[in-house]
């Protein structure tokens, strides 16, 4: 806890004085209108205590990569992958993909961060919107699903597996 | 017919009390009224004898005195005037004086009946009749009519009778009074207690102020209630506390341990292992902050989160974020969500607890199960189902599953907190909506029923911003704005020290 100010305070100030910093909120608060107040208030990402270092690690690195508002992309790139977000179309090689929209959405999240590694709390939080960790492996299923749409003809592996972290889009090395 | 066909009020004990009373008491009146009976009798049959000895001594006294022709007058006399019947005879048998319908009666006490064939009704007379030999050979009859007896004695049965019915029916109507008071205090006292099951730990019976045995009753178990609230408030508490004492060292621990992997890199025995528990410690800090996430939950502490949800797309979501999981696991996902239907309640924790149901379906059913999802309108509610066709749950402990850490026997060794249901059912709760185990012949199915004409029991805020949503949307002012608070569950926030 901050004396006199809270975060939430200083966040909206610096908003308002125009300061366009990535900001991130690592709080206790972990009731959902908290977060949302958070980010309403001008924070970029909301991670609440207990966290996982590697978690916040890879919340930042995303944060810092974050592209500003003025430029717009319209077509991700990755190695042989490509992401035509206007067409909301995937081809590799020059073939098109057929991708459900949820596996667009998650593929579109991991190549925004390409490079960058994505933790399974971040996938769920960005794509599905849950908040909560399912019991189930959701997110690990989701992205073999998805990786045996990309590798259809036994192309190299893109997505890779940070073990124990999580995922990471780049070229085959 | 058996005890329960019968009308509530006549089976309660004060009836049954009321009505042995009544027959004890009939049974007394009966013998009261067979005594005073009995002695009536004697003493009318007394009074008789009395009055017939008493009138032949009088004429034998007017023979000594005046002789036969007086005699003969006086019995003529008498048989006109009074109410008894007289017959002279004399020595040879034939009638002098009287008018006795008894031709030759015995000599000393006898009792002839006699049917009157003349007043018509064919009515019998029964005569009492006392003959002597006077001094000069005549035979003088006095005779009493017993009908004044008989007719005491009809005219008793009768009024016994009546006295008997009435008291009886004041009996029943006194017993039905008695029931019917005891039984509404009784219900206060049951309607109390069914509302504290409900989870309205606060409610209490109401007392009359007239300090009789049901008001020191009520009190001793108010007491008990109070006592007893204590107890639960303590223990939620002392379990909140513990949960929220310990998930500061915990993630400390949490992070020391992911530091030593680092460190550990390269050694693999060493990694493993400090892998494993760090997923150790994922599991206990996520079972605490579940446990008091159903604690915050049951408070209400989130109803301010409430709005218009659509539940459709709610589950379809997570539905489609399933079904890879699932089909890796070789079981099958069947939908059938009927489109468009909104409820109003909180996003996240509805989301949050449909996972929880796929979770739950997924992980305690064999491979090839097919799991079925659907959503629909049922009259005035939402029933959102998830079923499947695995080994199910048996009838005993299907209400125990939503009871936090209860687990079957046979999914002691499967991963999980215990407490997946248990959100679910203080989310249910929240909502005001109904949670619901059943066979699925074979399988488990669980129903969540959202009542559409009845609005989730909300705090002021989540009441005031569906109203201006509402307003919104349609223009009107919300429904359940209309409703009058006292038709609202009322439902006060246990205050807990998170």
């Amino acid at each position: 806890m901050l004396p006199t100010l809270d975060g939430l305070r200083i966040v909206k100030t610096l908003r308002s004085a125009g300061v366009d910093a990535p900001v991130l909120f690592l709080t206790a608060l972990a009731e959902i209108d908290d977060r949302v107040e958070g980010l309403e208030g001008g924070g970029d990402d909301y991670l609440t205590k207990p966290f996982a270092f590697s978690e916040l690690m890879a919340r930042i690195s995303v944060l810092g990569r974050r592209p500003r508002m003025t430029t717009v992309e319209t077509i991700l790139r990755v190695a042989d992958l490509e992401m035509d977000l206007i067409a909301r179309r995937v081809r590799r090689g020059g073939a098109i993909i057929n991708l459900q929209p949820r596996e667009f959405q998650l593929l579109e999240y991991l190549m925004r961060n390409a490079g960058r590694v994505v933790t399974r709390t971040m996938l769920l939080e960005k794509v599905w919107e849950f908040h909560f960790d399912p019991k189930t492996k959701i997110v690990e299923s989701q992205i073999s699903r998805l990786r045996a749409k990309l590798a259809k003809d036994s192309q190299p592996e893109l997505i890779h597996t940070v073990r124990g972290f999580g995922y990471v889009i780049k070229p085959p090395s | 017919m058996s005890l329960s066909h019968l009308p509530r009020l006549v089976r309660t004990a004060s009836f049954g009390l009321a009505v042995l009373y009544a027959a004890v008491l009939a049974v007394s009146v009966i013998i009261i009224g067979a005594i005073v009976y009995w002695a009536l009798e004697i003493s009318l049959e007394r009074q008789t004898t009395e009055r017939i000895d008493a009138d032949i001594g009088l004429l034998k006294e007017e023979l000594r005195a005046e002789g036969d022709s007086e005699l003969i007058e006086e019995v003529q006399r008498r048989s006109d005037v009074l109410g008894l019947e007289y017959l002279l005879l004399d020595a040879k048998g034939t009638r002098i004086a009287g008018t006795m319908p008894v031709l030759s009666p015995a000599l000393g006490w006898s009792t002839v009946e006699l049917s009157t064939n003349r007043s018509g009704a064919g009515s019998s007379r029964t005569l009492h009749i006392h003959s002597v030999e006077l001094d000069n050979g005549m035979r003088l009859s006095v005779a009493d009519d017993y009908g004044s007896i008989e007719d005491m004695r009809r005219a008793w049965i009768e009024a016994a009778g009546w006295c008997l019915i009435a008291f009886l029916l004041l009996s029943v109507a006194g017993g039905l009074l008695l029931s019917r008071r005891f039984l509404r205090r009784a219900d206060t006292i049951r309607i109390t207690a069914e509302s504290i099951i409900r989870g309205d730990l606060e409610s209490r019976i109401p007392l009359h102020g007239t300090n009789d045995n049901f008001d020191r009753l009520s009190l001793t178990l108010n007491q008990m209630l109070d006592r007893i609230q204590a107890l639960m408030e303590g223990l939620r508490y002392m379990s909140n506390h513990i949960a929220h004492a310990l998930r500061t060292p915990l993630g400390r621990l949490q992070q020391k341990l992911e530091a030593a992997r680092k460190t550990a890199l390269g050694n693999p025995s060493y990694e493993t292992a400090l892998e494993n528990m760090q997923q150790e410690m994922e599991g206990i800090l996520s079972t605490f902050s579940a446990l008091l996430r159903i604690s915050k939950i049951e408070a209400g502490a989130r109803q301010s989160g409430f709005s218009e949800v659509d539940l459709s797309a709610l589950l379809t979501t997570v539905c489609d974020a399933y079904s890879a999981a699932a089909e890796e696991r070789g079981k099958v996902i069947g939908a059938d969500i009927a489109p468009s239907l909104w409820t109003l309640g909180d996003k996240e924790l509805l989301t949050e607890a449909m996972a929880n149901l796929f979770d739950n379906a997924i992980k305690h059913t064999p491979a090839g199960a097919h799991i079925s999802v659907s959503l629909y309108r049922d009259r005035s509610s939402i029933v959102a189902s998830i079923a499947d066709d695995g080994l199910g749950v048996p009838p005993e402990t299907r209400d125990l599953i939503f009871e936090r850490f209860y687990r079957l026997d046979r999914s002691a060794n499967t991963e999980g907190t215990g407490l997946g249901l248990a959100f679910v059912a203080a989310v249910a709760g929240l909502h005001g909506s109904e949670l619901s185990a059943s066979d699925n012949s074979p399988g488990l199915r669980i129903e969540l029923r959202f009542d559409v004409a009845k609005p989730p029991n909300m705090l002021p805020t989540a009441l005031l911003r569906a109203y201006k949503a509402d307003r919104v949307r349609y223009g009107h002012p919300s429904p359940h704005l209309e409703k009058h608070p006292s038709q609202r569950p009322q439902r006060k926030p246990v205050r807990l020290p998170i």
